[in-house]
């Protein structure tokens, strides 16, 4: 049962809010997790999408391994439409959200948030993005030992690899680049993922000849079979704590039920933070309103601190539909790794050569497992992905027309831009013999990208986010000159075509729009409100160099427990 | 007042004009014979769009198999396109569309028209608009080509291609619709763009042909997961969804580093200072010492 009052409310379960929630528990706070979305895999909801079912769950006990295999059936359409962001009843479409372009915002709803859809990959921040680039008022050294603690609890390690790595290893070795074995990335060189995901079974190596199943206990850990970003259930039949993807609602969340202080009601959306404000004085926090997503009713908490963890979209969207104070910087600064998809296509006589089978199989693995890192750039790495998925990502966006509309001359690809027709069936024929790049370059805060809201745009829960993001002349050099990387390792590994896409803008990784020095303080406290906190990626003060964000954004929510338990407990 | 915002304009004007005579047209339509619930003339444009981005493609047939020759009509995914964006998005205002969702083919297929018009206007299209391209996106005995034709919006009077180049059109403007009585809504056209290609071609080459009814509860679901039963993964070469694959090579790693251990199964680099393995054991990560005294930026901004 949800109280009326707490010491800490968190808004949003997603990536972040989960990991201050358990550190906060863990000091013995009673704590409230609210989330729009549902609670998958929770005995509490046996039919989330379709039924109302409880009401809130704090206890391990509830956690459920046979309902997340039967939740999440990682059929990649499915499973999209599952977790993208929007109310739990699946009769009821997306929040929408205005982007510019034909890009999109990719974010989902449910306790574990878009870490739902995310493929694990946990590096931490380019040291240089925090320490030489001016926007963050803290130091690398300060994020340090909370890197470990996060690192600890998600079970990083090195990613296996299997067809579609090596033969990325094969092409950044023979393009001439080092190969690095760091935590903290300091110049340019490739090297396995550090994975949030359990390594995979000695059985299943190649030698090993393994002919019975993958389900658990005859396998632990990773199976190898594609499925991060359509919710990852694997090892089938395994407790719902032994699921090899350490995604917070795997990691975090059963740590912070364990605390036995951290209670998470799902299906409640925050519409409201309410502050007192003595005479003269700045306005303090006093707790949350929230709106069930199924019954519509609206009902309110109060807390001794508020925590907004809705993500780099929401918070700020929140915030601006309240009547807290206006800060300049509240939505700005808004980075998005703007990013491009690179792909190479081989024949199948010269697969057998390199990798001595016909086929990549980017089915098999991890989604992605391989990377190439440049501070100052970004980073590449490949994906493996399902063909609905690949296509949508891949070809199906183009900022520079469909492929026949572009003659790409002497640049270092074969085909640019959006496939459709004839041209896209062909290429797609060839799905086992493909491999992609995803491009994801560090994009700089810049005032003008962010979120706003429009009164004449309203849905159930206020003003609708108006997202902007129009990169800058240095953030498309960065992707281009990433891009231009990827092409050359392509055609080094033995591709036979390469095709850009020059996506548009999409967000799969979203911050900065809450930038710590411009509207939290060193402690992650609203500069204007006191009591009132951000722990989520929008508090991150840049794009973290273009390295995944997560660890980082994690690692800083957990300093950020620490600092409220200094200064209010 | 550039093009942009002259062409902005019409596009509310359309709108706003397509609102005024939709009900008057409902009547005349009728008559047509296709699907009920559905406008006809968004019928026969998603037709269009479908033809167009995953058409028949009998030449690749010889080239690389016959598996290849049937699209997207073959399977209705334009039936399904049109339920899917009308189902797709909602503002929560309960008066608007069923359980709150945003009906967005209608307005979706308008716009393709504009874009249609735009492209001809800008004398960028390839061939001449005709009406006999949309009679030819129906089976025979369908519907009478004379009300195929009425319904036919210019776009579906495209060649393949040129409704291809107007839906690049879409991508530099605005667009607005007008969902319930006092609510106008703006969405970038592109918007337009991603779900008649993007979200076309991902559920083409998804699972979803192989449900016996996606629409049906998430827990009624039943999918035979069969590489033969889905089209498009049978020109893929996807073989289904799987709970695993004995395809661990293992481990990449040095001699010198701390990552890769144990006995080696191929080697990635043997140029290296220190050769480039894959081993048989992860290792770990280093936790270097690490120095950004040097850094530079290679784009200042
Ligand atoms: C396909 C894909 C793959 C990715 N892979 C990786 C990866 O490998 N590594 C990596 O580092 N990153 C990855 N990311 C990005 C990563 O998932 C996000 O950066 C991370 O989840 C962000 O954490 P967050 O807490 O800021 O926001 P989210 O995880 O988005 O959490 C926000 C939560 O708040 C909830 N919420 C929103 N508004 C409200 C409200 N008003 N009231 C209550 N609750 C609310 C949301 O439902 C959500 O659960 C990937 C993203 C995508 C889309």
């Amino acid at each position: 049962m949800v109280a009326e009052s707490y010491d800490a409310v968190v808004v949003g379960a997603g990536g972040d809010g989960p990991v201050a929630a358990w550190k906060l528990g863990e000091a013995g706070l009673s704590v409230l997790l609210l989330e729009a979305g549902p609670f998958y895999g929770n005995e509490q909801w046996p039919k989330p999408n379709e039924e109302p079912g409880g009401e809130a769950s704090s206890s391990t006990a509830d956690l459920s391994g046979d309902l997340l295999d039967e939740q999440f059936t990682t059929r990649e359409f499915e499973m999209i439409n599952k977790l993208l962001f929007g109310p739990a009843d699946h009769e009821r479409g997306f929040w929408f959200r205005k982007f510019p372009g034909d890009g999109a915002i990719l974010q989902c709803a449910g306790v574990g948030g878009t870490t739902l859809h995310y493929t694990g990959c946990h590096p931490r921040a380019y040291p240089a993005s925090i320490d030489e680039q001016g926007h963050w008022p803290i130091d690398y050294a300060d994020l340090l030992p909370y890197y470990r603690e996060v690192e600890e609890l998600c079970e990083v390690t090195p990613a296996p690899i299997t067809a579609k790595e090596e033969l990325f290893f094969r092409g950044a070795a023979r393009a001439g680049w080092e190969f690095i074995d760091d935590y903290n990335v300091t110049g340019p060189g490739y090297r396995p993922q550090p994975n949030a995901i359990r390594p995979p079974d000695a059985k299943l190596h190649v030698d090993a000849g393994h002919d019975g199943g993958f389900t658990y206990p005859e396998v632990r850990g990773d199976t190898l079979a594609l499925g991060n970003i359509a919710g990852n259930p694997h090892p089938r039949g395994a407790p719902y704590e032994e699921k090899a993807k350490r995604a917070s609602n795997v990691s975090f969340v059963p740590a912070a039920l364990r605390t036995g202080n951290v209670t998470i009601r799902p299906n409640a959306f925050v519409t409201d933070v309410r502050t007192e404000t003595a005479l003269d004085d700045s306005p303090t926090a006093t707790g949350v309103a929230f709106r069930d997503t199924w019954t519509g009713r609206t009902e309110s908490v109060e807390a001794e601190v508020v925590i907004l963890a809705a993500g780099a979209i929401e918070t700020p969207r929140l915030w601006l539909n309240t009547d807290l104070p206006r800060n300049e910087w509240v939505g700005r600064g808004l980075t998005i790794h703007f990013g491009d998809n690179v792909m190479g296509l081989w024949d199948a006589a010269d697969l057998e050569g390199i990798l001595g089978k016909r086929t990549v199989d980017q089915h098999q693995g991890q989604d992605i497992a391989a990377r190439f890192d440049y501070p100052g750039l970004g980073m590449l790495q490949t994906v493996g992905t399902g063909p609905g998925i690949g296509a949508i990502l891949g070809f199906g966006a183009s900022a520079s027309g469909f492929a026949f509309q572009n003659d790409p001359d002497d640049a270092p690809w074969d085909t640019m831009g959006r496939l459709a027709g004839a041209e896209l069936k062909r290429l797609l024929s060839d799905y086992r013999r493909m491999l992609q790049i995803l491009v994801v370059s560090d994009d700089r805060p810049h005032k003008r990208n962010g979120v706003t809201v429009s009164e004449a745009l309203p849905d159930e829960h206020g003003p609708i986010p108006l997202v902007n993001y129009e990169p800058s002349r240095g953030d498309r050099q960065r992707r281009d000159e990433l891009a231009e990387i990827a092409a050359e390792i392509l055609r080094e590994a033995g591709a036979a075509h390469v095709h850009r896409s020059d996506s548009p803008p999409t967000a799969l990784h979203v911050h900065s729009t809450m930038r710590m020095g411009k509207v939290v303080d060193e402690t992650c406290e609203a500069y204007d409100v006191e009591r009132l906190f951000v722990a989520d990626h929008s508090a991150l003060s840049n794009g973290v160099g273009g390295a995944n964000p997560t660890n980082t954004g994690q690692a800083l929510a957990a300093r950020t427990a620490d600092r409220i338990l200094e200064r209010y407990f | 007042m550039g093009t942009r915002g002259k062409l902005g304009q019409l596009v509310r004007w359309i709108d706003a004009l397509w609102r005024a005579v939709s009900s008057l047209r409902e009547v005349a339509l009728e008559t047509i014979g296709l699907g009920s619930d559905v406008d006809h003339h968004t019928e026969v444009t998603f037709r269009a769009v479908t033809d167009a981005v995953l058409p028949e493609t009998p030449a690749l047939g010889s080239e690389i198999g016959d598996e290849h020759v049937p699209g997207g009509l073959a399977i209705a995914l334009d039936e399904f396109v049109v339920t899917y964006v009308d189902d797709g998005f909602q503002l929560g205002l309960p008066h608007v569309g069923p359980h709150g969702n945003i009906q967005l083919a209608d307005p979706i297929a308008h716009a393709l028209d504009f874009a249609a018009l735009a492209l001809c206007d800008r004398s960028e299209n390839e061939s001449e608009p005709s009406p006999d391209r949309p009679v030819s996106l129906l089976d025979p005995g369908e519907a009478s080509p004379e009300a195929v034709r009425d319904a036919a919006g210019t776009f579906s009077k495209l060649s393949s291609k040129d409704r291809l180049r107007a839906i690049s059109i879409l991508d530099e403007f605005e667009l607005s619709v007008t969902p319930g009585v006092d609510d106008l809504f703006e969405f970038d056209a592109g918007l337009v763009g991603q779900l008649v290609v993007g979200f076309t071609e991902m559920i083409y080459y998804s699972e979803w042909q192989g449900y016996d009814e996606f629409t049906q509860p998430p827990s009624e679901r039943v999918h035979p997961n069969d590489p033969a039963a889905v089209q498009s993964w049978r020109q893929t070469g996807f073989p289904g969804f799987a709970d695993g694959y004995a395809a661990l090579r293992g481990y990449i790693g040095t001699d010198d580093g701390t990552l890769g251990d144990g006995e080696t199964w191929t080697t990635i680099d043997s140029d290296a200072a220190s050769p480039v393995r894959i081993t048989r054991q992860p290792g770990s990560f280093r936790e270097n010492e690490y120095d950004t005294s040097d850094y530079t930026e290679p784009y200042p901004e």
